[in-house]
C-alpha cells in the first residue's frame, strides 16, 4: 500500500519555501498550507521542521521577515524573497530539476 | 554564510533574545491559533482542533528549541545558561562542590608552582642578549675527562686569532680577596674577567659603566664593578659608591659601576676586576704559560654560525694546538667542547625539575581520576533531573556539554585556589632550586605560568567531565529509547560502576609509580645519612681565614700566623682539639688533584697517578675524627726543615702500592722540585669529603709547616655546642692581625646538612606528593565500593534473607573493590620497571629497580585500600534484610 503523503526529502523543503515565496510574502502557516494545497496534498510539511528551517533561511539573507496582518486581521510574521533569496532560487531550481531529469533518465532506461 | 556573520548574529542575538523569543512565541501562537481554525472549518470541536494543531506542529517547546537552534545566537545563550545552572548545582552541593574543588586546587596549585620553577630555570630565556648564542667551553684531557682544565692565557688568544664561528671570547676566573677601606675587613669573592665580559655576555650596568679594553691595559688603574647582591647587602645599595676607592691587594681601586641583578655564574661574585687588577693573573709568567690552564672561557657565536660548525672550527683549532705545542699537552689527547649557556646553568637542575612536573602531572591526574568518580556517582542520583531534561527536548550534545561545562568550571575554581597554593610554596622552591641553579631570580607567577594554569585547569575540567557525561548521556538516551526509568534510579548503573573500578585501577597504578619513585629516594637519602664518611661532624666549628697574599707574601710570614693561631686556639677554654687545613669535609670548595711520583718508579708525566691534595696541621685527624689506619698523623715535630712527610687516604695508598706497605714509601708532588720526596707516615680511613654520594677518590695530605698554604680554615673541636665559640675565635684573629678577616663560619653538621639539602628536599616533595596521590586514590576506592555496596543493597538483603553468612557478604564487597587494587598495582609495577631509568641519576646506593622498595610500596598500598574497602564492606554487612525487602 502506498503511503498517501511523501516525506519531504531533506533539503528540498528550502526549495519549497523559496518557490512558495516567490509568489508573494507569507506567514509561516500560510507557506505549509500553500505547498500542501499546491503539490495536491501530496507533500506534507511536518510543521515543527518548518519553523527552524524559516530561521535558518532567514538568517542566511535568502528571505526576510516583517509582521504584517493576515487575511484574518490578525498580527502574523510575513516572510518575502530578498535578491539573495531569487538568486538561490534559480539556482536550486535548476540543479533540482537536472537531478530529477537524470533519476527519471534511469527510472526510464534501466 | 561566513563565520562573521554568524557570529554577529550570535551576539546579537545574546542582547535581543527577550525580544526574539517574543517573536518566535508569537509566531507559533499565530500558527497554532490558525491551523485550528482549519481544523474547526472541518468539522473538528474546538478542544480536537487546538490538540491537533499541536500534534502537527510536534509539540510547541521542541519547535521553539528547533527553531532557536537555527539561529546562531544559541551556542553562545545555551554556555551562559550552563554556567549559570552550574553555580546554581554547585550552590545546592556545597559538599560536593567543596571537596572537587579542594582536591583539584591541590593538584593544579602543584602544577602551577612547579611549572614556575620549570619556566623560570629550564625555559626562560637568560637575561642577556640573544642569549641562545652564549657558549662555555670547556677543555678536557683523557685522564680526567669529567674535569674542565680550563683555558691558559695563551690557549685564549689562539682561540681568539685563529676562530670562524665566534664573534667574541670572555676570559673568567674568580678570587677571594680581602677588601679594606668599608666598614670592616671582607673577604670578598671577585670575577677576575677580560675587558670584553659584559658585552661579551650583553649586559649593561644599571649604575655607572662595566669594563672598557683600557682598563684591562697592563699597569692601568684598578677598577671595580660591584654585583646587585653585593651592592644591596653592603651597601644598601647606595648610589654614592661610584667613583669609591677601595683598598685591595695593597692597591687603591675605583668603583666605576654596579650590574643589574643576572644570574651569577659559575661562581657567586661580589665584585668583578679586569684581569690587568688581578695580582697573580697579570704578571707576565701567567700571561706567557701555555699550561697555566684552569680559567674559564665564555663564547657568543658569530650571526649566522651554528653550534655544530663552532664546535667542528674549536676542534680544528684544538688539533692544530696540539700539533705545535706537544709539550704543553703532557697527556695529549686535550679536547675541547662547547656547550650553550642555558644548558650549562641549568643541568643539575634539569633532571629534578623534570621528574617533579611529571610527578605532579601524574597527581593532578589521579585527581581528575577521582572527580570523574565523584561525578559518575553524583550523576547517578541525578538521574531524574538529566532524564527530565531530556524529556523536555534537551538534545544528547546540549546535556554533554552541560556536564561538560560543570567539571571546567569546578576545575577552574580550583585553579583560583590552586594560584595561591603555588604562592604559598613558590618561597620555599625558590631556596629548593637554588640548590641546583644560580638561575632563581626569574622564577615567578608570571604570565606565562598563570597561562598555564588556566590551560592545566581546563585540561583536567574535560578530562574528568568526559567520561562521566558520555556515560550519563548515553546511558540516559538509551533509558528513553527503552521507554521508561529501569533499576532504581540512575542512568547506565552497571556501565558506570564498572568505569569505576576501572578508574579507581588506574589511580592506583598511578599511585603506585609515585609511591616507588617516592620510595625509592627515600631509601636513597637513608643511606646516604647514614653513609660512613669517614669523618665525625659533630661539635666542629670551621672558620674560613684566607691570609691576605699582600701581607703574607713570604712562607715565614705565613708560618708565623699559624703558630700563633693553633697556639691560642689550643688555649681557648672548651676547645678539645685544633687544626689548621686546607680543606674540611663538604666545604664546598672544589679541590686540586696532583700527579705523584713514586720513588723507585719512571713513569711518564703523563700516566701520573693523579690524588687529591690536601694541607693541614697536626692534630687535623683527631680534630676531624678521621681514624688512622697504620703509622701516624702530622705531630708538631713534622715542621720546617724536618724529613717531608705525607699521610695517604686508605684508597690511594692500595691504588699506588696495593697489598705492599705503604709506610716509609717515598713521594713527590708533580710540581715539587726533583729531590723533595716525601716520606709516607700514615694511612688514613677515606673520607667523602667532596660529596657524601661520590666514592672517595683518594687524597695525599701533606704537613702545613712543610707546605704553608695560603688558603684554609681553622678547625676546633669543642667540647660543647661549638657554635659558642664563634665570637672568641673571631676576636683571637683579629689579636693576631686586625687586617685579616674571617670568611665563611660554620659547623661540620651544618656542612653535612647542607650537603644532604637537596636530595633530601627532593625526597620531601616526592614524598609529599606520593602522599596526596595515595590519600586521593584512597579515598576515590572507598567511594567505588562504597556506591558498590548502596547498588547492591537488595540483592545483599536477599542473599542475607537466605541465610549467607556475614563473611561471604563481606568477602564480595571485598572482593569487588580489591581486584581493582590488584590490577592496578600489576600495571603500576610494570609502569614502574619500565621508567625506572628516569630517577635512577637521583638515587644513592639503591638500583631504581630495588625488589624491598617495590614490595613494600605494594604491601602499604594494598593495606590501606583494604581499610578503604573495610569501611564500607562492613556497613552492607549491617544491612537488615526486611528494610532492604521492602525498599523493593
Amino acid at each position: 500500500m502506498a503511503k498517501e503523503k511523501e516525506d519531504l526529502l531533506q533539503g528540498t523543503l528550502d526549495l519549497l519555501i523559496l518557490r512558495t515565496l516567490a509568489i508573494e510574502p507569507q506567514h509561516g502557516w500560510g507557506i505549509a498550507q500553500r505547498i500542501e494545497q499546491i503539490s495536491r496534498d501530496v507533500l506534507s510539511v511536518t510543521q515543527g521542521s518548518l519553523y527552524p528551517a524559516l530561521y535558518r533561511l532567514e538568517e542566511q539573507g535568502s528571505i526576510a521577515a516583517e509582521w504584517g496582518l493576515s487575511e484574518n486581521n490578525r498580527r502574523a510574521k510575513f516572510y518575502r524573497l530578498t535578491r539573495a533569496g531569487k538568486r538561490q532560487l534559480e539556482r536550486e531550481t535548476e540543479s533540482w530539476e537536472r537531478f530529477a531529469a537524470a533519476v527519471a533518465r534511469v527510472l526510464r532506461t534501466a | 554564510m561566513s563565520t562573521i556573520r554568524r557570529s554577529i548574529a550570535a551576539v546579537r542575538g545574546l542582547f535581543q533574545r527577550r525580544r526574539l523569543e517574543a517573536d518566535l512565541d508569537e509566531e507559533l501562537r499565530f500558527h497554532l491559533a490558525m491551523e485550528a481554525e482549519a481544523q474547526v472549518s472541518r468539522g473538528a470541536s474546538r478542544e480536537e482542533a487546538e490538540r491537533r494543531a499541536k500534534l502537527k506542529l510536534g509539540g510547541l517547546e521542541p519547535t521553539k528549541e528547533a527553531a532557536r537552534s537555527a539561529r546562531g545566537y544559541r551556542r553562545l545563550e545555551s554556555l551562559g545558561q550552563d554556567v549559570r545552572f552550574a553555580f546554581r548545582l554547585l550552590r545546592r552541593n556545597p559538599g560536593y562542590a567543596g571537596a572537587v574543588v579542594a582536591a583539584l586546587a591541590l593538584g593544579i596549585g602543584a602544577n602551577t608552582a612547579i611549572f614556575s620553577v620549570v619556566r623560570g630555570v629550564l625555559l626562560r630565556e637568560l637575561p642577556y642578549q640573544q642569549p641562545g648564542r652564549l657558549v662555555v667551553l670547556h677543555q678536557h684531557k683523557p685522564l680526567a675527562p669529567e674535569e674542565d682544565q680550563g683555558f691558559s692565557v695563551p690557549d685564549l688568544e689562539d682561540l681568539r686569532r685563529r676562530n670562524h664561528s665566534f664573534s667574541g671570547f670572555a676570559e673568567y676566573h674568580s678570587m677571594w680577596f680581602n677588601l679594606l677601606g668599608h666598614a670592616e675587613p671582607e673577604r670578598v669573592q671577585t670575577g677576575v674577567v677580560s675587558a670584553n665580559f659584559f658585552s661579551v655576555l650583553g649586559t649593561r650596568a644599571i649604575l655607572g659603566r662595566t669594563f672598557s679594553p683600557d682598563d684591562d691595559k697592563p699597569g692601568a688603574q684598578p677598577v671595580l664593578v660591584f654585583s646587585y647582591a653585593y651592592w644591596q647587602r653592603s651597601w644598601g645599595g647606595d648610589p654614592a659608591v661610584l667613583g669609591k676607592t677601595l683598598q685591595m691587594n695593597d692597591h687603591p681601586h675605583r668603583v666605576i659601576g654596579v650590574l643589574p641583578p643576572v644570574p651569577q655564574y659559575p661562581n657567586d661574585n661580589d665584585l668583578w676586576m679586569p684581569t690587568s687588577a688581578c695580582p697573580f693573573r697579570s704578571t707576565p709568567q701567567t700571561i706567557a704559560a701555555r699550561q697555566g690552564r684552569g680559567y674559564n672561557v665564555f663564547g657568543r657565536l658569530r650571526p649566522g654560525a651554528t653550534l655544530p660548525q663552532a664546535r667542528q672550527d674549536l676542534d680544528t683549532i684544538n688539533h692544530a694546538l696540539l700539533a705545535e705545542y706537544p709539550g704543553d699537552y703532557p697527556t695529549g689527547g686535550y679536547r675541547i667542547d662547547a656547550i650553550p649557556l642555558l644548558t650549562e646553568l641549568t643541568a643539575r637542575a634539569r633532571p629534578t625539575l623534570l621528574l617533579l612536573l611529571a610527578t605532579v602531572l601524574l597527581v593532578l591526574f589521579i585527581v581528575c581520576a577521582n572527580v570523574a568518580n565523584l561525578q559518575l556517582a553524583r550523576l547517578s542520583s541525578r538521574g531524574d533531573e538529566l532524564g527530565l531534561r531530556t524529556a523536555l527536548g534537551a538534545g544528547r550534545g546540549r546535556l554533554l556539554r552541560q556536564l561538560l561545562t560543570e567539571s571546567v568550571i569546578l576545575a577552574l575554581l580550583g585553579a583560583a585556589l590552586g594560584v595561591g597554593v603555588a604562592a604559598a610554596l613558590l618561597e620555599g622552591l625558590v631556596a629548593f632550586a637554588a640548590r641546583f641553579t644560580a638561575r632563581t631570580g626569574d622564577i615567578a607567577l608570571d604570565g606565562w605560568v598563570l597561562a598555564f594554569t588556566i590551560a592545566v585547569a581546563i585540561g583536567a575540567g574535560l578530562l574528568s567531565g568526559t567520561l562521566p557525561a558520555l556515560t550519563a548521556s548515553r546511558a540516559i538516551s538509551d533509558a528513553m529509547a527503552a521507554g521508561g526509568r529501569g533499576g532504581t534510579g540512575g542512568p547506565g548503573q552497571a556501565g558506570s560502576s564498572r568505569l569505576r573500578a576501572i578508574l579507581a585501577g588506574v589511580q592506583v597504578a598511578v599511585s603506585f609509580l609515585l609511591l616507588v619513585s617516592a620510595g625509592l629516594t627515600l631509601r636513597s637519602i637513608w643511606k646516604l645519612q647514614a653513609v660512613d664518611a669517614g669523618f665525625n661532624a659533630e661539635n666542629v666549628l670551621a672558620l674560613q681565614i684566607d691570609l691576605d697574599w699582600a701581607h703574607y707574601k713570604t712562607k715565614p710570614q705565613r708560618r708565623a700566623f699559624h703558630h700563633a693561631l693553633l697556639e691560642k686556639a689550643h688555649a681557648l677554654p672548651g676547645v678539645a682539639a685544633a687544626a689548621y687545613s686546607s680543606n674540611y669535609p663538604l666545604d664546598g670548595l672544589g679541590r686540586g688533584t696532583v700527579g705523584l711520583h713514586v720513588e723507585g718508579r719512571d713513569v711518564a708525566g703523563a700516566n701520573l697517578p693523579q690524588a687529591g691534595f690536601r694541607i693541614a696541621s697536626a692534630d687535623v685527624f683527631k680534630t676531624l675524627g678521621i681514624r688512622i689506619e697504620r703509622g701516624r698523623g702530622f705531630a708538631d715535630t713534622d715542621r720546617d726543615g724536618a724529613p717531608p712527610v705525607a699521610v695517604l687516604g686508605h684508597a690511594l695508598a692500595s691504588r699506588l702500592f696495593g697489598s705492599e706497605d705503604p709506610l716509609g714509601r717515598r713521594l713527590r708532588l708533580s710540581w715539587d722540585e726533583k729531590t723533595d720526596w716525601r716520606t709516607v707516615i700514615g694511612v688514613i680511613a677515606d673520607v667523602r669529603d667532596l660529596a657524601l654520594d661520590q666514592d672517595p677518590g683518594g687524597a695525599i695530605w701533606v704537613a702545613l709547616d712543610q707546605y704553608p698554604a695560603l688558603a684554609g680554615s681553622l678547625l676546633l673541636r669543642s667540647q660543647r655546642d661549638p657554635q659558642d665559640l664563634t665570637a672568641v675565635a673571631r676576636t683571637l684573629v683579629r689579636d693576631i692581625d686586625p687586617r685579616q678577616p674571617v670568611g665563611k663560619v660554620e659547623t661540620l653538621e651544618t656542612a653535612r646538612s647542607a650537603a644532604l639539602a637537596a636530595p633530601r628536599l627532593t625526597t620531601l616533595l616526592l614524598s609529599a606528593f606520593a602522599a596526596l596521590a595515595l590519600a586521593v586514590t584512597v579515598i576515590g576506592l572507598g567511594g567505588v565500593v562504597a556506591f558498590g555496596v548502596v547498588r547492591r543493597t537488595r540483592e545483599i538483603g536477599i542473599r542475607m534473607a537466605l541465610g549467607a553468612d556475614r563473611g561471604a557478604i563481606l568477602a564480595a564487597v571485598l572482593r569487588e573493590g580489591l581486584a581493582a587494587v590488584g590490577a592496578g598495582v600489576v600495571v603500576g609495577a610494570v609502569a614502574a620497571l619500565l621508567l625506572a631509568r628516569v630517577v635512577a641519576r637521583l638515587l644513592f646506593g639503591v638500583p631504581p629497580t630495588d625488589p624491598i622498595t617495590y614490595l613494600v610500596v605494594a604491601l602499604l598500598l594494598v593495606a590501606v585500600a583494604a581499610c578503604a574497602c573495610l569501611v564500607p564492606a562492613r556497613r552492607a554487612t549491617t544491612v537488615q534484610p526486611s528494610l532492604a525487602l521492602r525498599a523493593l
